[in-house]
This record gives C-alpha cells, sequence and structure tokens, in this order.
C-alpha cells in the first residue's frame, strides 16, 4: 500500500508540480498568474493522443509536435490575453482574460475533439511494470525541467536575462534588454512545460478535455504552497500535494479526500500566506 | 352604401368565424413541434449519442411514411452538455419560446432531476428513459412518462446477479460524483443488505480522480468479493477495470451499462481485462445462449444497417430506446390528437406498445413502463454489433 501512495502519489506530484513551474515561468516574466498553465496540460495529452493514436506519427515527431504547439499557445497568450492588460495589473483584469482564453481553448478541444477520455499511447514499447512509464515518465520529466531551468537560469546569459526581467522589469528595460521579446520567450517555455506535463502524464490522465480545469485547479495549489514564482518550491509542494491526496484517498478516500487536501490547503495558508518556501514581502513605512 | 350596426356585427361575426374556421385548416398542416433535450456532448454524452441515432432514424421514417394525418414531426433539439443547468434553460425556452407539444428526455438522470419539475409546471408531457427512482411520480408529475427501467429495476438485477448468481456476499460499490451516481449508490446499498450481503465498501469518487488504486486496494483489504459500479463515464469506469487488471485482482466487476460500451473498451490497457465484466443490459437486445437475438430486434439490425447507422461505438439498447420513444408519441397523436391531456390520457392506458427496447405499459397510478424481466446481466467481452451475450447464469 505504502508503495503504491509514493508511486502514484510522486507521479501526479511531479504533473502538478510542472503545472505550478508553468504558472510561475509565465509570472516571472510578467507578473501574471495566468490559468492557461491547465489547459497546456491538456493540450498535451490530447494532442500527444491526437497526433501519435489517431494521426499515426512516430513518438519522437508527436512529441517535438506537441511541445512546438505547447510553445505556440504561450506565445498566442501573451499577445492575446496578457499583453493588452499588463498597463492595468493592480485591476488583475488578467484573471478574466488568461480565464477566457483557456475556456475558449477547452470549449474548442471540446468540440473538435470530443468529451468522452481517449486513449494516449503508450510511448515505449515495454512490458508493464510496477514501477511502470506512467509512473517514471512524470518523474524523469519533471527532473530534466528543473535541472534545465537551472541551467538556463544559472549558466546562460538569456536565463540571466530572464531573471533580470523577473527582478526588476524597468531596470531591465532601462539597461537595454528586449522587454517583450524576453517575456515572449518567457511564455513559450512556460507552453513547452505545461504541454510536456500533460503528454509525460498522458497515461494518467488520458486525453480528456475536462483535464484542463483539474489542472489548472491543482496545478496552482503547488505554487501558492511553494511560494509565487519559485520553481523549486513548486515542485516540492506538487509532491507534497501528490502524496497528501494520495495518502487521503487510502485513508478516507472518495469526495471525502478532496475536502481533505483543501482543509490542509487553507490551514497551510492560513500559517503561512507566503506558501512553506516563500519569503515573507516586506511592506516600506 | 350605409351599413346599420347591426349589420356590421354580423359582417364582423361572421368574419371572425370564417378566420376561425379556416385558421385549423392551415394549422392541419403545420409541423408538430416535438422538444428533444439530449446530451449530445459532455462527459456524460456516450448514452445521448446512442439514443439520438435512434430518435433521428425513427422521425424520419415517422416523417418519410406521411408523419402523424399529414402533418410531420419537428424535432426541436437542444443538446444539454452533460450540465442540469443547460438542459433547465433548454427545457424553458422548448416550453415557453417554441411551445413545443412533448419533450423527449433529458437522457442523463443528473439533468432530469432539475428539468422533471419544470416542464411538470409548464404541464408538457414528457418521456425520458433516466433511472434515478424520483424521475417518476404520477401525483407530483402527472404528464411525466419512463420508458425504461428505474433505478431498484437496474439495481435489483445487478443485485440479485451478485448475491443470487454469483454468491458473492461482500460487496464494494462505488460511484462517480453525479447526481445519477450519488442517488445510484445511495438506492443500491440498502437493497443490498436486504438480500442479505454485506456492503464493506462504499463511495462516491470524482470522476477525474487519475488514479483509483486507492480506492480499489481500500476495497481489497476490506474484503470485497465483487465491486459494483454505477457511472455512466467511460474513462471512470475504465480506470477501475485497469486498476482490477494491475492488481490481478480475480473479483467480478458487476454493474452499470457503460462497462461494456466501445468507449470504455478503447480505454483498457489490456483487451484481456474485460473479462469478468458483467454490465446491465436488457433482454431484447441481448444474444440468447444459442447466439440468436429476438425476431423483432433481428429486423430493427437490418433497419439500422440499411440506414447505415453506426453501431461500433455504441450500444444497441441505445439505439433501439431511442427508437421507440418517438414512435411511441406518434401512436398516442395519431389515435387521439396532439393535445397535452389527449397524449397523457392515451400513454395512462397504453399496454405493452411493441417497442424495440422493450413492451411498454403504463396506467393512471404507475408511469414506470419497462417490465422487470427484461433486465439483465451480460459478459462485457462479447459486444458484437453494439449487442452482449447474456451472463453466465441466464437461460434463454
Amino acid at each position: 500500500m505504502v508503495e503504491s501512495i509514493v508511486l502514484s502519489g510522486v507521479a501526479i506530484g511531479c504533473i502538478y508540480g510542472l503545472i505550478g513551474v508553468t504558472y510561475n515561468v509565465m509570472f516571472t516574466a510578467s507578473r501574471v498568474f495566468s490559468f492557461t498553465a491547465g489547459t497546456l496540460g491538456m493540450l498535451g495529452g490530447v494532442l500527444g493522443s491526437l497526433f501519435i493514436v489517431r494521426m499515426g506519427m512516430p513518438v519522437v515527431v508527436g512529441f517535438l509536435l506537441v511541445l512546438a504547439v505547447g510553445a505556440l499557445f504561450g506565445i498566442v497568450t501573451e499577445i492575446v490575453a496578457v499583453r493588452p492588460v499588463l498597463k492595468s495589473l493592480d485591476q488583475h483584469l488578467y484573471v478574466l482574460s488568461t480565464l477566457a482564453l483557456a475556456l475558449m481553448v477547452q470549449q474548442f478541444t471540446a468540440i473538435e475533439w470530443g468529451t468522452e477520455s481517449r486513449p494516449f499511447p503508450r510511448l515505449f514499447d515495454i512490458a508493464r511494470g510496477r514501477f511502470d512509464q506512467q509512473f517514471w515518465l512524470p518523474m524523469l520529466a519533471c527532473a530534466a525541467v528543473i535541472v534545465s531551468l537551472e541551467l538556463l537560469y544559472r549558466h546562460t546569459l538569456i536565463g540571466r536575462a530572464f531573471l533580470a526581467i523577473a527582478e526588476d522589469t524597468y531596470a531591465a528595460r532601462a539597461l537595454g534588454l528586449p522587454e517583450r521579446s524576453l517575456r515572449m520567450a518567457s511564455y513559450a517555455l512556460a507552453g513547452v512545460i505545461g504541454a510536456l506535463a500533460g503528454f509525460a502524464g498522458g497515461e494518467m490522465l488520458l486525453a480528456f478535455f475536462g483535464n484542463a480545469p483539474l489542472l489548472t485547479f491543482y496545478g496552482f495549489v503547488p505554487v501558492a504552497l511553494g511560494g509565487m514564482g519559485n520553481n523549486r518550491g513548486s515542485v516540492v509542494g506538487g509532491l507534497l500535494l501528490g502524496l497528501f491526496q494520495q495518502t487521503a484517498n487510502f485513508l478516507v478516500g472518495g469526495i471525502f479526500a478532496s475536502v481533505a487536501v483543501f482543509t490542509v490547503f487553507i490551514i497551510v495558508l492560513l500559517a503561512r500566506p507566503e506558501g512553506l518556501a516563500g519569503a515573507a514581502l516586506q511592506r516600506r513605512v | 352604401m350605409s351599413m346599420t350596426r347591426r349589420q356590421a356585427l354580423a359582417s364582423a361575426g361572421a368574419a371572425a368565424i370564417a378566420g376561425g374556421l379556416a385558421k385549423p385548416a392551415i394549422a392541419a398542416k403545420d409541423p408538430i413541434p416535438v422538444g428533444y433535450l439530449p446530451a449530445l456532448t459532455g462527459p456524460s454524452s456516450s448514452t445521448g449519442i446512442g439514443i439520438n441515432r435512434g430518435i433521428q432514424l425513427a422521425v424520419q421514417e415517422i416523417n418519410a411514411a406521411g408523419g402523424i394525418d399529414g402533418r410531420q414531426i419537428e424535432l426541436i433539439t437542444r443538446d444539454t452538455q452533460s450540465d442540469p443547468t443547460k438542459a433547465v434553460n433548454g427545457a424553458a425556452e422548448l416550453t415557453r419560446g417554441q411551445k413545443v407539444s412533448v419533450v423527449f428526455g433529458p437522457v442523463n438522470s443528473g439533468e432530469s432531476l432539475a428539468v422533471v419539475p419544470l416542464l411538470a409546471r409548464t404541464n408538457t408531457p414528457q418521456v425520458h428513459p433516466c433511472w434515478v427512482d424520483s424521475l417518476t411520480d404520477t401525483q407530483k408529475y402527472p404528464m411525466c412518462f419512463r420508458n425504461a427501467p428505474t433505478n431498484q429495476q437496474i439495481g435489483g438485477a445487478a443485485n440479485r446477479y451478485v448475491v443470487e448468481v454469483l454468491k458473492r456476499k461482500k460487496v464494494a460499490v462505488i460511484s462517480d460524483t453525479t447526481g445519477y451516481g450519488t442517488a445510484s449508490v445511495n438506492a443500491y446499498v440498502p437493497m443490498l443488505k436486504a438480500k442479505g450481503a454485506e456492503v464493506v465498501y462504499q463511495g462516491n469518487v470524482d470522476a477525474a480522480n487519475p488514479d483509483l488504486k486507492a480506492e480499489l486496494l481500500r476495497m481489497q483489504s476490506a474484503g470485497a468479493e465483487a465491486i459494483m459500479p454505477w457511472s455512466v463515464n467511460a474513462g471512470f469506469l475504465s480506470r477501475i477495470i485497469n486498476t482490477r487488471g494491475q492488481m490481478e485482482w480475480d473479483v467480478p466487476i458487476v454493474g452499470q451499462t457503460t462497462l461494456g460500451s466501445g468507449q470504455t473498451k478503447a480505454l483498457l490497457e489490456k483487451p484481456e481485462y474485460w473479462a469478468k465484466v458483467y454490465p446491465n443490459n436488457f433482454r431484447t437486445v441481448c444474444y440468447a445462449p444459442g447466439g440468436k437475438l429476438p425476431d423483432r430486434t433481428i429486423a430493427f439490425l437490418d433497419r439500422l444497417k440499411s440506414a447505415k447507422i453506426d453501431m461500433g461505438d455504441t450500444l444497441l439498447w441505445w439505439i433501439a430506446l431511442g427508437y421507440d420513444s418517438p414512435r411511441m408519441i406518434a401512436e398516442a397523436m395519431r389515435n387521439v390528437g396532439t393535445e397535452p391531456e389527449q397524449v397523457v390520457s392515451y400513454l395512462n392506458k397504453l399496454k405493452e406498445f411493441p417497442g424495440v427496447y422493450g413492451d411498454i405499459s403504463f396506467t393512471p397510478d404507475q408511469h414506470n413502463g419497462y417490465p422487470d424481466d427484461e433486465v439483465v446481466m451480460v459478459e462485457a467481452n462479447s459486444l458484437k454489433d453494439g449487442a452482449f451475450n447474456l451472463a453466465p447464469g441466464y437461460s434463454a
């Protein structure tokens, strides 16, 4: 039983964590919480099934196309739902614009793809075992994303430029950094990460349009737990959420598991509003 | 020429009478508006998609044969999208805006729970196939008829099969969190207990939950000897079947008809996981032990084939149920007229209407028209042309 809790809890937690990272990458570049993060995850699963199962493409080609569409959707999000509302961030109009875009894409997927869950392909033709690919693929994807982001942010010029605009947009622009291009690149990167989360978790979540609100919701919890903009915090928050959710499923089961998850979530936020790993905001007086 | 007041009144009266007489002559050729509230999209749409194929075919056939006394049936469809709120909006528009004569559907219980009281208030005759028991009540909803089994009949057949045929006494009952799912669990658990079974697990689980292993392990550790799932969500049901297969847990799964649908089959990790899965179904659309369907059903299958209706991704009983509904209403309207009270008075005396899905009978005090003995269990992995073999233990 413990093995099962850990395996599926960590795997689901990695998917939640990756959606949390998707939120963060968009947030750090624009100070906007884009609620298209879960939609990206849903698209990863649906497009993976579309390209590989329905259109018969090789897995590698299908995978690369999914990431490309994710990047494209990230850029479209920045242009359509984020850029127009950046000037009035304090009014939080981005909640409406990004949610509207997410709902449009979700409904379009429901109409074109269908509203039933559909199968996601086995990516590697190996026998099923206890530590099956449906569990280790999300873990691998999560590890790859965290390592890649660390390398990008710490060891490349463009990564440092991302951090610069995240730290202080106006100062970065004053120094001559192409803020708009960097923001678009960040959204494209977030698109790739979100689509990767859905693709890696496709076998668990199936290709289902209804995964969008599920991932939007559960993917936000690690962001709140781990601290906004903190990728490592998001992954840790995602893992905690996945493990706690599975434990609650075992101990109380059914709808009470969701109640338990959100009860603990609210208690944590009441105790530490800045998140478990976030730093409390200092207010200048 | 001058006209007296008496002449003017007489002329006006004559014109009014002439106008009044002319009106029915024109109205007699008008189509008969019939409202239809299927779930064609949304997570519970697999049932509606199947039923829709039968309804469309029946309406085409009725209209091609000259309609009802020369009047065509105009089917006015509002997709509920598996959402009770949209179903209510659709029902309000059909009754108040379109002024329909009768309403078919909704086809899912969650939506019908919201719509049935609304239609009762507008005095619109309604025929629906939803199973939740409270969806017919001759006192509260005197114009509402059910041409399908009730939850009591469905659960009764499944419970009988588990307890009396499979001889399993410790049972796990699971559903999703829809209106249908929760109502089913609430109805079946006391029925199982009354039959002497012990319900060792009872749960309502979010259908979007990607991993149901925790739930199945809880069932297993509680000593369950049979799993009874109640949901129309193919993703949810396939996860139960796949998880049982992964756990190599040799326990029968007995329950909802969607366990045997093409959508559920498409989501199975291995075809062999479909063994020992026994969904509800209906004797009229099942292969008897000799492999033969009833004559009425064979003729219906021929009609479906000639109309090129796809059965690969749906179930025969859904199409048959859809096919029977407009034919039953057409028979009522042909015999007594299209006014709501006329249709209801005819249905109140309906005796063994020969449907493909089953012989339907109503009385003024009983608006549940489906016969008990037609509800059976079948082998899910025997699906062929939308129909199944009867489960082991049934005779021809």
